[in-house]
């Protein structure tokens, strides 16, 4: 954490000159990169809260240095492997499931012919990325209610099975969750593919066929490759972002009885500090810092795969 | 590149699977909105024997009329477009005086900053960190602590530092010549050509604190809370609305109520969303080219 100063110390005249010249863009970038540093930074030094025991009212980085002992309770702790297992679980099988279901989409929006069908499909699959995660919860629990929920009532007409009360049992969390997440954003997260299918040289496509290919091979040698890159990017971005699983949306589909399967590290943080009676903050931190490195190393390790692999990075 | 061009070969059984698929997926897109509006729509008493599926039975106003009616709907509603109007309206100012000198790579300490703003995308103070920094500087329990800690989003920010950066030197230049100092480009020159860029990012802002409700959960007094918050609340049974509640017709009336929050409260979105999406897509595909 390097705290830049927006002027460096007067030498020589041409250095005179270039302040003289820019001071205004330095004035300019005052306000915003305090405020930045305050709400961005500040709470990134305040992870120390990790190693340093927190009193009431003494603000945010704690009062005495406590060493690792935090870290060594939550890693002693059943409660913490199990919300991180199951963050692992659930980002894992996300992954797996929801990064190609995006891919695929753009490459069949793509094969449309009728172009007023594409456009259409395009706004209408954008449209559930705009909505609340309360919104999307709300309606998954009333169309699965086990009293009026539209699903029940249709299984129950062809099968006559009991209703069940998906929303509370365990074993329908993360499907739901996976569900939910692919209603959500496969439509917006195909934006980016199809500017890249876009973006393919027609040329390519010409040859390609001139060599005899038919559609399902121009997709498999032309569309596929030529997007690669994007994916790669993409990969990169998700990879990193692994650890946070849609916190606000488990919050909302939290219930005790599913709570073995739905308890990741970001719920357990917030039932041990903010949500809790007696809140056990640098704790909670020690918890909060652990999952952001692994986060960082993450990105870091993700990054670096991709450009040994394909000399694309983002950074 | 010509699409006619593109698809020269005929394949009726994949055109059609992918026909399928896709009217799949504009069916599970709108049916669900369709289900509710149909619910909030019905009397209590056709939601009670299970006729109701996409067309409302028993059509009335109903469950809109006790959610008018209740007065803490129109207080968070109130609560609602405080925060986004002004919290969007604040962001704004902050990201665009922050992304006129970042966009500018000649500038001594840009590339630092830049830096450190990409650095804080992947890693930062967690939730409680960010928890106790604003209790300690004493926002919990105002409007500030809604309006103001979100104000500069980072791919935000990064996306108007790249539309910047795409209006020519020239044009500054010029200005500069003419006498302007860069407060001066900055207004008169820059923003307006920054129109587009802006109302991108002036509405992902927008959409941010119109779904909010789980900052507003653990910054606000309950008096201060936006509708998605007391949407929560009606659904997992804090909040009572009207003559909802218990079991039989009342729990009826109460998914009658529920459906009504959730269409009153999400429209504006819908209603908009086509007119918008223009906007919405370019930030998409411009914020995802890295500057």
């Amino acid at each position: 954490m390097k705290q830049v100063k927006p002027a460096l110390p007067a030498r020589r005249p041409a250095l005179r000159r270039y302040l003289y010249n820019n001071w205004q863009l330095y004035v300019m970038l005052l306000v915003p990169f305090a405020y930045f540093l305050l709400f961005k930074y500040v709470p990134m030094f305040g992870n120390i809260l990790a190693f340093r025991r927190f009193r009431p009212l003494t603000g945010p980085f704690g009062v005495r240095w406590e060493g690792f002992r935090y870290f060594e309770q939550f890693l002693s702790q059943g409660d913490f492997w199990r919300a991180f297992f199951n963050t692992l679980t659930l980002a894992a099988l996300n992954l797996v499931i929801n990064f190609p279901v995006p891919i695929i989409f753009a490459v069949m929006l793509n094969e449309l012919r009728s172009l007023r069908f594409k456009k259409l499909v395009q706004t209408v699959s954008y449209m559930p990325r705009f909505v609340s995660t309360v919104v999307v919860v709300s309606i998954l629990s009333e169309l699965l209610s086990p009293s009026s929920g539209a699903l029940n009532r249709l299984i129950q007409g062809i099968t006559g099975q009991p209703a069940v009360f998906y929303m509370n049992e365990a074993a329908y969390f993360r499907p739901l969750y996976i569900l939910t997440d692919m209603w959500q954003y496969m439509g917006w997260s195909a934006i980016i593919y199809l500017a890249a299918i876009t973006g393919i040289s027609a040329d390519l496509f010409e040859a390609a066929r001139i060599d005899g290919a038919g559609r399902f091979q121009l997709i498999w040698y032309v569309t596929i490759p030529s997007i690669m890159p994007t994916i790669m990017i993409m990969f990169i971005l998700r990879v990193g972002h692994l650890l946070s699983v849609g916190f606000e949306k488990i919050l909302l589909m939290y219930t005790p009885s599913n709570s073995m399967v739905s308890d990741v590290i970001d719920t357990y943080v917030y039932r041990m500090s903010i949500a809790a009676t007696a809140p056990q903050y640098s704790y909670a931190t020690a918890i909060g810092l652990f999952s952001g490195i692994v986060g960082l190393v993450l990105v870091s390790s993700a990054n670096l795969l991709a450009r040994r692999l394909t000399g694309e990075s983002i950074y | 590149m010509n699409r006619s061009t593109r698809i020269k070969e005929k394949s009726p059984v994949l055109d059609a699977l992918i026909w399928l698929v896709m009217l799949l997926v504009l069916l599970a897109c709108i049916v669900p909105f369709l289900y509710i509006i149909a619910m909030s729509f019905s009397s209590s008493r056709a939601i009670l024997n299970n006729r109701v599926s996409l067309w409302p039975v028993g059509f009335n106003t109903e469950a809109y009329r006790q959610v008018f009616a209740y007065p803490n709907f129109f207080r968070a509603y109130r609560n609602t477009l405080f925060y986004t109007g002004f919290g969007t309206l604040i962001a704004l100012t902050m990201m665009v005086i922050f992304a006129y000198p970042l966009s500018k790579s000649r500038l001594k300490g840009q590339p630092i900053v830049m830096k450190m703003v990409v650095f804080s995308m992947f890693f930062g103070g967690g939730l409680v960190p960010n928890y106790l920094l604003l209790t300690s500087l004493r926002l919990t329990g105002t409007v500030f602590a809604m309006l103001l800690p979100f104000a500069i989003n980072q791919f935000n920010l990064i996306i108007l530092i790249n539309f910047i950066k795409t209006i020519p030197d020239e044009l500054e230049e010029a200005a500069r010549i003419d006498g302007l100092n860069y407060f001066g480009i900055l207004v008169r020159i820059i923003l307006p050509l920054l129109t587009a860029a802006i109302a991108t990012v002036g509405l992902y802002t927008a959409v941010f604190f119109w779904n909010d409700w789980f900052y507003s959960l653990i910054y606000l007094k309950s008096d201060q809370y936006p509708v998605m918050l007391l949407l929560r609340n009606i659904v997992n049974g804090t909040t009572m609305v009207g003559e909802a509640g218990g079991v039989g017709e009342n729990a009826s009336v109460a998914i009658a109520i529920k459906s009504a929050v959730i269409i009153t409260s999400t429209l504006p979105i819908i209603l908009l969303y086509p007119f918008l999406q223009k906007y919405f897509v370019k930030g998409m595909l411009v914020g995802a080219v890295k500057g």
